[in-house]
């Protein structure tokens, strides 16, 4: 027993500590000069908009001034006024909070109901997950903007929650597809089996094994789905289907530029949004692809 | 191979029902009725109601959904109050429209997206190389709306090389050479617009495809023959790598339906995708009704047929 | 009155086919096996891959769907079993092949350990650390280690956390499957040995089920010999060594390796003859489709799978 666990020792020695998931992660973004500077844009820019939106009047802004109609950008308005003589600013900065507001809440529901469903799918497999992959691909199937448009024209007292439980319910089968896969091929490791037979209950060992075996692949799906999403709500919204008119987002202001005279001659109204969209959309595309290098060895830089 | 297709097609028809499922209930959800359009506000209530009686709008629902079924089949989608005229006709012109335009993305897509793969792939993490990924993955992270906008705005208002609205040039007579001219002048800045910015999945498919086959052993062995490497691209690594990208298209068309009622409404183009937006502002819900299944249905065609085109390319995929 | 005692077990997986997915065909990965364990003793599975020796101990444990027949766990039907928390899986626990896939990578040695503890005894924190410990301890890792990760140890030190995880519960029986196996020669043989003394220690049964005969004769009172599903011969360690009956178990046993390098021709010389009657009388002992014949005992516990007329 005791040269055993002399031997014990010796081996613990060689054996070195892999790092941890975040230093991985960190690492990995820090080594991506854009990346980086992506999350560094993403930080300021939702302290900005999140922090001046509590101090700016949403009445105050979306109030329409007849004596200040398409005011070019200027010492009263930095990025001039609209058609309703409202301060182009402060919409951005209301529809940039807005547009990441729900964004967020998309991603995160549809990474909710997407990773529920692929786990059982992929978990218990046989018929079950047959059914449920038929249900999928029918949902998968559909052409999404065109379905979400419908029920967005068709809904009954339509606000932002049900805006956005539409988006959800077309929006969840790429990532349920993604988790189911990685499931089927999770649960045919021992360490499941082992959790059977001590007795864990399946549901305990899918989001108790399961789950935080594939929470990396999890994270960097939800992060590049966001990207996807804030593209997704500032179309609909562009196309008049998304937040109701009261609300402004950044597709809003776009849609302004549906009118052959603004785009050509007015674009302090439309330019600023299209930016922020795409850099919005950019960085976290940028940090969601570090993300997914961190957690890919093969991918790694550093 | 049959067997696949035949179970394939088989999966596709719940599919369909629900459909059909859903687009009914989405018809009965939306106000109004195909009478509150077609009839004089002086007509007496109560003749509205008998009407409506006779009409079956009182009928269990299953009877409805059969009848409205019953309709579909015979090619009867009701007629737009707005337009006055049956939907199937409406439609009809304005899917040649869609289609030609859908044709030309497609055909763009892959006139800038395989041979920028082909180039990636093969001279992989060169300067080249992350050039061409760079552009796609721009491409990638842009939404389709704001390039299409801002592709408008240069080539269409500021440059003044293209137009900006309409299928083709007003005064033109159908059949002549000049009207055809017109159409494809129409359509290039919108396919374009759209072409541009979707090349993101053809040309990573194919750059990791081909520097996957690079390192494979049949490909050194036809390099340790003596093949030259231009000979080894063009008849082992292309053979292989472009033949799936061909089935795809048939997945794309969701990303095209998707694509086409952004590009059509902001290139005031009269297609489909536009009917279904005028249709859902001008609340003509027979049209709207009759879009959404028209889309529907060529989605769920379209991946069927890329499904089978697969599976006979990749047997490996039918035991899915 | 057996200990644990399996009667006719069948484990056919179905094939899919056809345009409705429909099952056309079965693989028979276990076709029809009996035998007991007693108490105390170590009972060893044997057979090629593939030859279901596997299967027939996910089996027992509930871990693949039982086709056929029945399992008997002291005097109690336990077949096909599957609810969680059921006494038998406090009773019978499995060491797994692979040290690597068998260790949730990240949970920590505490959370490994104790994850049977908390599914079927109400610890406070600190008796589960205590408990923890000891298992450690018992299974000759320094308890300070309950804090780190899978991957911080080596192949073999992380077979004894598996084994500190089966015997947590103080279970009965054990199903050991290639416990060894992928781990260095050096590591096996010190696995071994412990697993021994833990047996004494905690009164344990092991069902032993691995392809490597070395590690058999080492271990096991009681051998199965496996092939294509079913058994072919059954005896103690003893009569399966000494006197093979079945060409199969005669070749296998041929095949163990030798260390002394004098006997080196002579074993060649044997196996040549061995293998040259083993293509001979194949057929006199397998029948039509490859299968083994039913056993039949030619003593009180040496049972062979002889062709029916003798």
């Amino acid at each position: 027993m005791e040269a055993n666990s002399a031997n014990v020792e010796l081996q613990s020695k060689t054996v070195t500590k892999t790092p941890s998931g975040f230093s991985v992660v960190w690492r990995e973004i820090v080594r991506d000069k854009l990346a980086l500077l992506s999350l560094i844009f993403l930080v300021g820019i939702s302290a900005f908009v999140y922090g001046t939106a509590i101090v700016l009047d949403q009445e105050e802004i979306v109030k329409v001034d007849l004596f200040a109609i398409y005011e070019a950008p200027g010492e009263e308005y930095i990025l001039g006024t609209d058609y309703g003589g409202r301060d182009i600013f402060g919409q951005l900065i209301i529809g940039t909070r807005n547009s990441l507001s729900i964004a967020i809440l998309v991603t995160v529901m549809t990474g909710f109901i997407g990773v529920v469903f692929g786990l059982v799918a992929g978990f218990f497999g046989g018929h079950i997950d047959n059914i449920m992959m038929r249900v999928l691909d029918f949902f998968n199937v559909l052409p999404f903007m065109m379905i979400v448009i419908v029920f967005v024209a068709i809904v009954p007292k339509y606000s932002v929650w049900t805006f956005s439980l539409i988006m959800t319910a077309f929006l969840w089968m790429g990532i349920a597809r993604l988790i189911r896969s990685r499931a089927l091929q999770e649960k045919e490791l021992d360490y499941i089996h082992a959790a059977k037979t001590l007795g864990t209950s399946n549901i305990k060992i899918i989001f108790k094994h399961v789950l935080p075996n594939i929470s990396s692949l999890v994270i960097v799906t939800m992060t590049l789905n966001l990207a996807a999403n804030i593209g997704l709500e500032s179309g609909l919204s562009f196309l008049g289907f998304g937040f109701p008119e009261s609300t402004p987002s950044l597709g809003t202001l776009l849609s302004y530029a549906t009118n052959p005279q603004t785009l050509e001659y007015r674009w302090w109204i439309w330019v600023p949004a299209s930016v922020m969209i795409l850099l919005l959309m950019l960085a976290v595309n940028n940090v969601g692809t570090a993300l997914r290098r961190a957690t890919d060895a093969r991918q790694r830089r550093g | 191979m049959w067997k696949f297709s035949l179970r394939r097609i088989l999966i596709m028809i719940p599919q369909l029902f629900v459909l059909s499922v859903l687009l009914f209930v989405l018809a009965k959800m939306m106000p109004g009725d195909a009478l509150s359009g077609m009839i004089d506000p002086n007509v007496d209530p109560e003749r509205i109601e008998e009407l409506r009686n006779q009409l079956g709008f009182y009928d269990p629902w299953h009877v409805q959904y059969a009848s409205w079924v019953g309709d579909l089949l015979k090619g009867d989608l009701g007629t737009s109050f707005r337009f006055k005229m049956p939907v199937t006709e409406l439609m009809g012109q304005r899917i040649v429209n869609s289609f030609w335009l859908s044709l030309a993305t497609l055909i763009l897509t892959y006139l800038i997206a395989i041979p920028l793969g082909i180039t990636s792939g093969r001279f992989n993490d060169t300067l080249r190389d992350q050039l061409i990924t760079g552009y796609s993955y721009v491409g990638f992270a842009t939404p389709l709306f704001i390039f299409a906008l801002v592709m408008l705005w240069l080539f269409g208002f500021h440059l003044q090389w293209f137009p900006t609205s309409g299928s083709v040039a007003p005064g033109s007579v159908p059949g002549t050479f000049e009207y055809v001219m017109s159409k494809l002048y129409h359509l290039l800045l919108p396919a374009l617009s759209m072409a541009l910015i979707s090349t993101y999945s053809t040309i990573q498919y194919l750059r990791n495809e081909i520097v996957d086959t690079k390192q494979k052993d049949f490909i050194l062995m036809a390099r340790s023959k003596g093949a030259s490497e231009s000979r080894v691209y063009n008849r082992h690594i292309f053979r292989n790598s472009l033949l799936p990208i061909a089935a795809f298209f048939g997945y794309e068309i969701t990303l095209l339906i998707g694509g086409s009622i952004f590009i059509e409404n902001i290139f005031g183009y009269p297609g489909m995708g536009q009917l279904l937006l005028e249709s859902i502002s001008q609340r003509d819900y027979s049209v709207v009704v009759g879009t959404t299944l028209l889309f529907g249905i060529a989605s769920i065609l379209g991946a069927l047929l890329s499904d089978i085109i697969l599976s006979i390319i990749d047997p490996r995929i039918r035991i899915k | 009155m057996g200990f644990l005692k399996v009667e006719d077990l069948k484990v056919h997986f179905p094939i899919k086919g056809g345009i409705f997915g429909r099952t056309v065909d079965h693989v028979k990965a276990v076709d029809g096996v009996s035998f007991s364990l007693e108490k105390g003793k170590t009972y060893g599975l044997v057979g090629e891959s593939g030859s279901g020796k596997s299967t027939t101990g996910r089996a027992i444990i509930g871990l693949n769907h039982i086709t056929g027949g029945n399992v008997f766990f002291e005097d109690k039907e336990i077949t096909g079993v599957r609810k969680a928390k059921s006494d038998i899986r406090k009773d019978i626990q499995m060491i797994f092949q692979d040290p690597y896939s068998s260790l949730n990578p990240k949970k920590r040695v505490l959370d490994i350990v104790a994850e049977p503890l908390r599914n079927f005894e109400n610890l406070s924190r600190k008796e589960e650390r205590v408990r923890v410990q000891e298992l450690l301890e018992l299974v000759g890792l320094s308890p300070e280690s309950i804090l780190k990760y899978p991957h911080e140890f080596s192949g073999g030190q992380r077979q004894r956390i598996g084994v500190a995880r089966a015997v947590a519960l103080k279970p009965k029986l054990i199903i050991a499957d290639e416990p060894v196996s992928a781990l260095d020669v050096s590591v096996q043989a010190q696995v071994l040995n412990f697993m021994n003394e833990i047996q004494k220690e905690l009164d344990l049964t092991y069902m032993f089920i691995s392809h490597d005969l070395g590690v058999i004769k080492h271990m096991c009172d009681q051998i199965g010999i496996m092939y294509k599903g079913r058994f072919v011969e059954e005896g103690t360690a003893t009569e399966i060594f000494e006197n093979p009956q079945h060409i199969y178990t005669k070749r296998l046993v041929a095949a163990i390796p030798d260390i002394d390098p004098r006997k080196r021709e002579e074993m060649k010389k044997f196996r040549a003859e061995v293998n040259t009657e083993y293509e001979q009388a194949y057929n006199d002992y397998f029948n039509e489709e490859g299968l083994a014949y039913s056993l039949k005992p030619i003593s009180e516990t040496h049972l062979v799978a002889l062709p029916e007329k003798g």
